[in-house]
This record gives structure tokens, sequence and C-alpha cells, in this order.
């Protein structure tokens, strides 16, 4: 390989580097010319590492970079980047050439619409309507879910799996256990694969393509404005988008968020605003039936979402954000990439819900037998007899405890047997969604944040949930609206 | 995560599919004592598709930026010879200014790779070239990746590679990861790379 390309700075920093790197005994993994351009920076890490492998001689090293700063009006490392920036210039023009073409025109001009407010919100609306409630609503949590539950569960695997396992089994105990109302396959099993997964499912393949497409990068542009308003900025769209698909992984994702407080607000409404996927699909699917259930339901979650990040801006300390983001490219999915997507992630699913819906059926068959259960749910009777729900709903914010989707699927059986009615229905769908987030985001909320944020929040948004779904009851009651 | 590490105990495995440590777009390969290969750059460039052409694996791929917020790992094999193949979060430059950022240098701090390969989008060449040439001012053996070519060349842009190559000093190699174009080449670009290196 011919000689590597090397950029050289102005003589007065070119002679710094030199004096730091003699200076430099340590060991370093990256060259000490680098090391040396980094302290010059003032990278506070590199400053850190040196600091510790230099005990001796950091002062003359820090004395250098004090004596270089000062002969520079400009911070140095906005002066570096000048000099390599205009070396980058310098070789890109000798290697690119561009011609003229016009190919680009239609994704630019739909790209643009997609960020300009007054036809960005139609869109949006169009891949909302579209995509979650058509989709996802519709075809995936009525049409499919209905088939698995009724025409196969219901119908067969049930009543067949309760006359064997009653029939063969003679303890009562074991029975319950493995079938009848709250047992491992009648209830775990129905719940995983003819609820959740199916919804799941839609809509992990609409997201993909909507990944894919790179709406998302356009669609943080379009909202900045509302979010800055939030103390968030556009960037964090991204993961409250993310959390519509699962809050545990847009938990995570809040990490590239650039402050600490950005980080915050994104938690605390990642966990109380957003329902997740199979959350979402089954509150969906549990709505679209009456369409002002729905609106008031996205409307009042809309409120909140707002309400609250509103409040919290205000509440937490720490500096405003900038936005900076790369925009790129609207691109053609490929069905392959979104085929395989959606498979993996469904997989993924569920290989982690099975276990998890059999160990949410197995708890609450140790807490029927010892009377726990019974106990927990009689103390939230009278909670939710305040919102003025049947008390059948306490058990399903008890599901709720163990997974978002747990807790809705359960609705889903309530609403079937006519417990509830449509008031009821959009006041527990509401308060079931600012309610709790579910075991997985909790613990990845104390590993990105820490216990005692996550606690404080944990204990904030149970108040705020059935605080909100209170408020709710008593306003729709006051207006008379939907009984 | 260690939820996917192959020697976990079984309650520990137990324990994080309860918690549900979420292993999407994990890979579980034991890689302990290979060669390391990193794929470095800006976000939305291509680099977790590259690895996946690396690895076979599978890790998740999107297009837009900042997603992929963990470092994987899988084993590759490049011309008979097995290496550990990592994917990082996206880096703008050696100054970090993000934690994402700041998970990627440590790595190049601590791990030192065998090679890195710094995964640039070829529309943008003037803005990610920086990036290269801190990598080679930090004396670490980089192979330039131009990736998504096929979109350069729809903007009309046209590349001269083998100048680009010979003013920087390392290797370079114009690649479509997406449809798997310039992949082979840059394997073996990678193969003779480390045998010279």
């Amino acid at each position: 390989m011919s000689k590597q390309l090397s950029v050289n700075y102005e003589d007065t920093i070119e002679n710094s580097i030199n004096e730091i790197t003699e200076a430099l005994k340590g060991d370093y993994i990256l060259s000490k010319r680098s090391i040396a351009l980094l302290l010059l920076q003032e990278d506070e890490d590199v400053v850190n590492m040196v600091k510790d492998q230099e005990v001796n001689n950091f002062h003359s090293i820090r004395d250098i970079i004090k004596e270089t700063k000062s002969q520079f009006e400009k911070p140095l490392s906005y002066v570096i980047s000048i000099y390599r920036q205009n070396k980058v210039e310098e070789l890109a023009d000798s290697v690119v050439t561009k011609k003229e073409t016009s190919n680009n025109s239609i994704s630019n001009t739909l790209s643009k619409l997609t960020m300009n407010p007054i036809t960005g919100i139609p869109i949006l609306l169009l891949v909302v309507y579209f995509g979650l409630y058509k989709f996802v609503g519709v075809f995936g949590a009525g049409t499919v879910v209905d088939f698995l539950e009724a025409n196969i569960f219901e119908a067969y695997i049930n009543p067949f799996v309760d006359k064997i396992v009653n029939g063969l089994i003679p303890w009562h105990w074991l029975q319950d256990l493995i079938a009848n109302e709250y047992g491992i396959i009648t209830l775990g099993f129905r719940y995983a694969i003819a609820i959740v997964l199916p919804i799941v499912g839609a809509f992990f393949l609409v997201f993909s393509i909507i990944e894919d497409s790179g709406y998302l990068p356009r669609l943080a542009m379009l909202v900045d404005r509302v979010f800055k308003k939030i103390g968030l900025n556009g960037r964090a769209v991204i993961p409250m988008v993310l959390g519509f698909g699962c809050d545990t992984m847009a938990t995570m994702v809040s990490r590239t968020l650039e402050t600490k407080r950005e980080r915050v607000i994104a938690t605390l409404l990642l966990a109380l605003a957003i329902p997740c996927s199979a959350q979402l699909g089954v509150i969906l699917a549990l709505l679209s039936g009456n369409k002002i259930a729905l609106l008031i339901w996205i409307i009042f979650m809309i409120f909140v979402f707002l309400f609250i990040g509103y409040l919290a801006s205000k509440v937490i300390p720490g500096e405003k954000p900038s936005f900076y983001m790369e925009v790129p490219p609207l691109r053609m999915p490929r069905i392959s990439n979104v085929l395989s997507k959606t498979y993996t992630r469904m997989q993924w699913y569920f290989i982690e819900i099975i276990p998890l819906f059999i160990f949410a059926s197995v708890l609450i068959w140790i807490g029927n037998i010892t009377g726990l259960f019974d106990m927990i749910v009689r103390g939230l009777e009278p909670v939710v007899g305040l919102l003025g729900l049947p008390k059948e709903t306490s058990k399903i914010f008890l599901f709720g405890f163990f997974r978002r989707d747990y807790g809705a699927a359960g609705l889903f059986d309530l609403q079937k047997d006519s417990i509830l009615n449509a008031r009821n229905l959009v006041v527990s769908a509401a308060t079931l969604t600012l309610f709790v987030p579910c075991v997985a985001q909790f613990a990845v909320m104390i590993k990105e944040r820490g216990w005692k944020t996550a606690f404080i929040m944990g204990a904030f948004i149970i108040v705020v949930a059935f605080g909100s779904g209170y408020i709710l009851n008593m306003i729709l009651s006051t207006l008379g609206v939907l009984g | 995560m260690d939820c996917c590490q192959n020697k976990t105990p079984w309650y520990k495995k137990m324990a994080s599919i309860l918690i549900g440590h979420n292993c999407e777009g994990e890979v579980n390969h034991n890689t302990n004592g290979l060669e390391k290969i990193a794929l470095v750059g800006s976000p939305n460039v291509g680099k977790s598709v590259i690895f996946n052409r690396f690895t076979g694996a599978y890790v998740t791929v999107s297009n837009y930026p900042g997603t992929t917020v963990e470092v994987s790992r899988g084993k590759g094999k490049i011309k008979g010879n097995e290496y550990e193949v990592i994917d990082t979060p996206g880096m703008y430059s050696l100054m970090c200014i993000t934690e994402e950022e700041k998970v990627t240098r440590d790595l190049l701090f601590t791990e030192k790779p065998k090679v890195v390969i710094h995964v640039i989008d070829a529309k943008n060449i003037k803005r990610m070239l920086p990036l290269t040439i801190q990598l080679i001012e930090a004396g670490i053996d980089v192979i330039l990746v131009l990736n998504i070519m096929d979109e350069a060349e729809r903007m009309g842009l046209k590349i001269d590679v083998n100048k680009l190559e010979k003013e920087l000093g390392i290797p370079v190699v114009p690649t479509i990861a997406a449809t798997n174009k310039g992949i082979d080449k840059l394997k073996e670009r990678v193969d003779k790379y480390v045998k010279t290196a």
C-alpha cells in the first residue's frame, strides 16, 4: 500500500502535537498523534485517560494544551476540524464528478410533502388510518383474532383440553393449572397465540415497511415543533414511534438522545402514554367496534401525552436540546427484507411471551389457590369502582402488572361476555394504557435510568393512570357521552 | 447483553426471559480468541447490513439513524479464516457527543481490532471522510467502504475509486450491501489486508 494520507495542521498545532507525543509515555492503542489531537480538542474522556497514565508529566502536557489554546481565538476542536474538512473537500473534489440528473424528482417531491405540516399531517393520518387502523386493528385484531379465537380455540382446543384434562386428572387443583378458566393452555396459550401474536405480527409487518421506507426521520422533522414544547425534539420521535412496537426496546433506544433530561422525559412518556404493539392492537380491536369510543381514547391519550410531557419539561431541570438528524432518502422497501424482519421479530416476540404467559398463568393459579389473588383483586375493587368500572376489571389491572398486552387481552374476554358498557370500555382501556409498564420495560428503565428514577416514575405512573381514568369517567358521565 | 451468550446458566436465562431482556438483533456466536473486525461509521450507512452479510446472522436493519444501540458480535468466515465481526452504534467523529458514540470509541480504544471497516454513504463522501482521516491518524488499519453506490449513481455521482484509494493510501471498496454487490470483493480485500498488515 502506498503511503497513508496525513493532514498537516497549522504549524503551531503541529508543534504542539510533536511536544505532546514526546511527553506521552503510556501505552495507547491509538497512535500518539491521534491522542495528542484529541487532547488538544479537550475531549474529556481522553484527558482523563491520559491523566491516569501520565502521572508524572500530565502537568506539562496540560501546559502545552493551555499554551496552544491561547494562540487561537476559536476553540481548537473547531480549528482542527476545519483543516480536516478542507483536506476532505480538496480530496473529494478531485475524485468525485457529478453530472446533473433529474430522475430523483418523484422521491424528492414526496420527501418534501411528508415534512411540510400542511401536507405532512394528512399523510401521517393516512398512514395511521390504513397502516394501523385498517390493517392492524380491523384485519389483524379483528378478522384474524376472531377466527383463531372463536373458530379454533373456543370451538376446538379449549373444550378438548378441558375434557381431556378433567377426564384424566382427578385432582381439581391440577386441572385448573392446565385447563379451565385460567389454565396454562386455555388462558396462557390462548392469549399468546390467538390474541397477541396475530396482532403483533400485523403490526410488525406494517412497521417494517414504514421503517424501511425511511418515513420515520421525516416524521421526526414534522413533529419537531410540537415536541419542542414538551422538552424533547424531533429526534425523540424515533424512540416514541419504536415504543408503538415495543416500549422495552424503545426505552433502550432513548439512549440516542443527547441530554439526560431528554432521556428521562422520553422514558417517562414511553412508560406512561405509549401503548406497545400488542396492547395497542388489542385496544384497537376492542374499540374499533365503536368509533366514538376509539376517538375519545385517541384524543385522551394524545392529551395526556402532551400534558405530562409539558409538565415534565417544566419540572425537570437541564439544558434544552438542539436538533440534528440525518434524513436518509425515501426508499422502496425490499419485500424480502420486510418479510425476514417481520418474521424475526415475531419469532423473538413469541419466544419471549410464551414463557411469560405460562409464568403468568402459573402465578395466577398460585394466587387463586392461596387466595392471595382474590385479596389483591378485592383490594383493587374499590379503586376500579371509583372509575365507574365493574369489579371484574380489577383482575385486568393485576394482569397488566405482568404484561401490558396480558391485561389488554383480558379486557377482550370481558367485552366478549358483555360485562363492560361503552364508557367502561374507554375508561378501562385508557387507564390500562397509562398503567404500569410491563415487567420487561420496567427492568430496562432500571438498567438505563437507575433504581431511583425508575421507581419514582413507576409510582407517579400508577397515580396518574388511575387519576386520569377517574377524571375521564367523570367527564364522560357528566356529559352523558357513551351511556 | 448476557441473555444471549452461550454459557449463561439456566436460571439466568429464565430470569432474563421473565424480565424480558430484549434479544432482538443479538447474535450468539462464541467468538473467544478470534481476530476482530470492527464496522464503524455514521448512523444509517449500512453497517448492520454488512454485518449480516459477513456473519449470516440477522440483526435488525432499518432505514433511520440511531437504531443500533448495542454492539453486536458475530462469527464471520473470510477465505477460510474465522473472525469476530463487530457491529457498532453510529459515530460521526472520534470526538464524541452522544453515549452511543462513546460506546464505539471505547471499543476502538480497548479492543484493538485487526481491521476497522469504515462504512460510508457514497452520496455524502465529504461529510464522512473526516472520520476516515481520524481513523488513519489514529494508526488504525482502515478499509473504506463506499456503500449505497446505487443511489449515488442515480444521483449522477461518479467516484474515481482508484484515485481515492491512492490518495488515502488505504483500500477502498464500493458496495451495494443491500443487494450483496461488492461484498465478495470486500472480503477479498479484508483477507489481503490482514495478511499483509
